[in-house]
């Protein structure tokens, strides 16, 4: 008894202390983030314009499946998904390896010209890329002028070079940004294994999937996450670069739940229908990548 | 010690351009107001910077206002504000430029949370999008049927835009009358006149373009792929809607929808018609001398006149009927906006006794606002007065104020929808789809099936 009185023994205090510091971030997530979450489904479970709102169930997610548009922004969602995040990691993770080189002069200037792109906002470099697409902008009139096309293309138009327009952005804008990443990740890897390696006759192509991709690995889980979870939420490009056509051949989810509750009749339930499909699908694949990538068996 | 010093002027720099970057918009906040705060020290103008709606006390109650384009509906709001000042020294108001998507994006977070009190006290709203409001938020809106505006001198067909049965909930401001606008030179070139584009068919009007194209390499028209609005102005302009009576969606077995369906797509394949991917493209098609004609709302003169090397060039008369449709006019609306009192305004009273004074009752202001903005009136006797019969230089002495007028009086009724928007890209996505190759009843089957299922819960 009197020894509890005293006060807290020094482990106790230890974890109280922990406990301090964890305090600020988690009440700040749970308030931020798991708070909104919890609304929104139960948002979800609600129908009707604009206030008018009633609970009817599960009304919502039937009604997703009958959407032929979010059924089709799906589709488009995972095309970039699937054709962009494999682009764009293999380019940042070559030239990461690339800007490693520890005889390469200038290093630091490449890295920020490759690093440069992300420092743009991501609506402005949508508008730049559609005008630089535009039937009179700079790629038609480059391609014209060269004899390439007999005439300007009509890119944001059509429905697949529209989607190639939007993964031609977003490799622009987000590979060195992964490069960053790889980058950090590679100068944590010894140089002596490297030595070690070719001492033992390893060549460059052998050395890259025999030492660096397994010790990047966590980095590579890692941005292959982020990237999953960008390209699912993806945005700004749909909206500002081909406002989601030609015949919404290239509408995103985000943007379609945009939609939803801005430009349309508000819709609010729906559209937090929506989002939670899209929070299942982030969580689902986050969950296999971890998986895939553990390394315990 | 080297990087230290360029870190440093880097830091500087960029602080330095922050800094540059807010008092860049400090300057033009209080620009708006700026006759204001020469004249009235007392009204606690010094402390500008508080220039949110928290400020409001003091001196009588200090109006906001939303509305988003400077030569346009700002230039008119701030004409209105001067000339109410001058009856009544007290009044004070600042007009905050909030584009329409924003003022429509704010008023749906400011509803869905209950919380009006972000809002600004008087903010325009497109014609299109009242309806969808009204019946959403309806609580957000002040009823104005009481304002003491003799709406009888306004037409029918603007007001029941922003009306619920018998409220209304909208002061009118601008007149959507559609006009079809060509540039003569380019005409001449080709071998027309003005005289004939006027109240001609859209067949003919595709024969024309295609030949103009021939000679010119210049498209007759040019539309905007995903948001346009031609179809719809081709539509209404037959009198029909994409609902019928009771708001369900009509467009399959629509003679008139399938008639300008495939009109506007045969339009598009010859070369009559330019699709351009945004609003922006829509603009530079125009001033870039790419498309000969124009066919919108009147108030694309306000953006056709920023244009000063074309001046002289343009000239306007009616936009093209649909053949082949009983009921079609060369007359249509499309867009136009209106001024709505929010719930959150601080003083009804006051504001309502503004917008009558001004918007309401005023030929003196319309006069004013008109040689400077183009904005043309909904007040009927407004057209009456002698600035609406001066000639327009820029559309080579035309009279256009009082034509666009005589237009609007012939504007056919329609089926109107809350679902304005969804229709309009239901459409367009069909048209899309058909150009591409796409089955028109399977399209339009679709099309009707999107807009079934946006209508539904």
């Amino acid at each position: 008894m009197n020894t509890k009185k005293k006060g807290m023994t020094l482990i106790e205090k230890q974890r109280m202390s922990g406990w301090f510091f964890l305090a600020p971030a988690s009440i700040m997530i749970a308030v931020m983030s798991f708070y909104p979450m919890i609304r929104a489904f139960i948002l979800s479970l609600q129908t009707g314009t604009g206030v008018n709102m009633k609970f009817t169930g599960f009304s919502n997610y039937q009604r997703i499946l009958a959407d032929k548009v979010f059924i089709q922004s799906i589709g488009n969602t995972f095309f970039y998904l699937i054709i962009q995040v494999p682009i764009m990691l293999v380019l940042a993770i070559l030239l990461a390896q690339l800007l490693n080189n520890q005889h390469l002069r200038f290093k630091g200037l490449f890295r920020t010209c490759v690093f440069l792109p992300c420092a743009t906002s991501l609506v402005s470099y949508a508008i730049i890329f559609r005008s630089l697409f535009a039937q009179d902008g700079l790629v038609n009139s480059v391609l014209v002028n060269l004899h390439i096309l007999p005439q300007a293309y009509n890119f944001l138009g059509n429905a697949l070079s529209a989607r190639i327009v939007i993964i031609i952005a977003l490799i622009w804008r987000w590979t060195g940004y992964n490069m960053v990443f790889y980058l950090s990740g590679l100068q944590n890897i010894e140089y002596s294994v490297y030595e070690a390696a070719k001492i033992d006759g390893a060549n460059g192509w052998k050395t890259f999937w025999g030492i660096t991709v397994p010790l990047l690995r966590p980095t590579i889980i890692m941005t292959f996450i982020m990237s999953i979870n960008g390209t699912l939420q993806l945005f700004d490009e749909s909206v500002n670069l081909t406002k989601g056509g030609p015949a919404n051949a290239s509408i995103t989810m985000s943007h379609y739940i945009y939609n939803t509750c801005f430009v349309n009749v508000p819709n609010f339930g729906y559209a937090s229908a929506m989002s939670f499909i899209v929070f299942i699908m982030v969580a689902i694949l986050a969950f296999i990548n971890l998986k895939v990538g553990d390394t315990r068996d | 010690m080297k990087k230290k010093v360029i870190s440093m002027l880097l830091a500087g720099a960029m602080v330095l351009s922050l800094a540059a970057c807010g008092g860049g918009s400090s300057d033009s906040g209080s620009s708006g107001g700026g006759a204001a705060a020469a004249d009235s020290g007392s009204s606690g103008g010094g402390a500008a910077a508080a220039a949110d709606s928290g400020s409001s006390g003091g001196s009588g109650t200090k109006l906001t206002i939303w509305t988003w384009d400077q030569s346009f509906n700002i230039a008119a709001m701030n004409t209105a504000i001067e000339m109410y000042k001058a009856d009544h020294p007290d009044f004070d108001a600042e007009v905050i430029e909030t584009p329409s998507e924003d003022c429509e994006t704010k008023l749906t977070t400011c509803a869905n949370s209950g919380d009006y009190s972000t809002m600004a006290d008087i903010v325009l709203m497109q014609d299109n999008s009242y309806q969808k409001f009204l019946a959403s938020y309806p609580d957000a809106f002040t009823d104005l049927s009481d304002i003491g505006i003799d709406w009888s001198q306004f037409p029918e067909l603007k007001q029941s835009y922003s009306m619920v049965g018998d409220q209304h909930f909208g002061v009118p401001f601008d007149n959507g009358a559609v006009i079809g606008c060509y540039r003569t030179d380019i005409l001449e070139e080709a071998g027309y006149t003005i005289d004939d584009l006027t109240d001609i068919t859209w067949t003919r009007f595709m024969e024309i373009g295609q030949d103009v194209f021939a000679k010119t390499g210049k498209y007759l028209l040019s539309s905007e792929a995903s948001g346009g609005d031609t179809l719809l102005m081709m539509i209404f302009s037959c009198g029909a809607g994409v609902v019928d009576a009771d708001g369900n969606p009509y467009i399959v077995d629509n003679e008139a929808v399938k008639a300008c369906v495939d009109i506007y797509v045969q339009m598009i394949k010859n070369n009559v018609v330019l699709l351009v991917n945004s609003w922006d493209d829509y603009i530079k098609s125009i001033t870039t001398g790419q498309t000969a004609g124009i066919v919108n709302g009147n108030w694309i003169t306000g953006t056709l006149m920023s244009t000063e090397d074309q001046a002289g060039k343009w000239e306007i008369t009616t936009m093209p009927r649909v053949d082949g449709v009983a009921t079609a006019t060369n007359y249509a609306n499309n867009g136009g906006s209106s001024w709505y009192i929010t719930s959150n305004c601080k003083d009804v009273a006051l504001a309502k006794d503004f917008l009558l004074n001004t918007f309401g009752n005023n030929t003196d202001f319309y006069d004013a606002i008109l040689p400077t903005t183009g904005a043309i009136a909904c007040y009927l006797p407004a057209a009456e007065t002698e600035a609406y019969n001066a000639p327009s230089e820029y559309f080579n002495g035309q009279p256009i104020f009082a034509t666009i007028v005589e237009y609007s009086g012939h504007i056919p009724a329609y089926n109107r929808t809350p679902y304005h928007y969804e229709s309009r890209t239901a459409l367009n996505t069909a048209v899309q789809q058909i150009v591409d190759g796409a089955d028109p009843a399977t399209a339009l089957q679709e099309a009707q099936d999107t807009l079934a299922f946006n209508m539904g819960q």
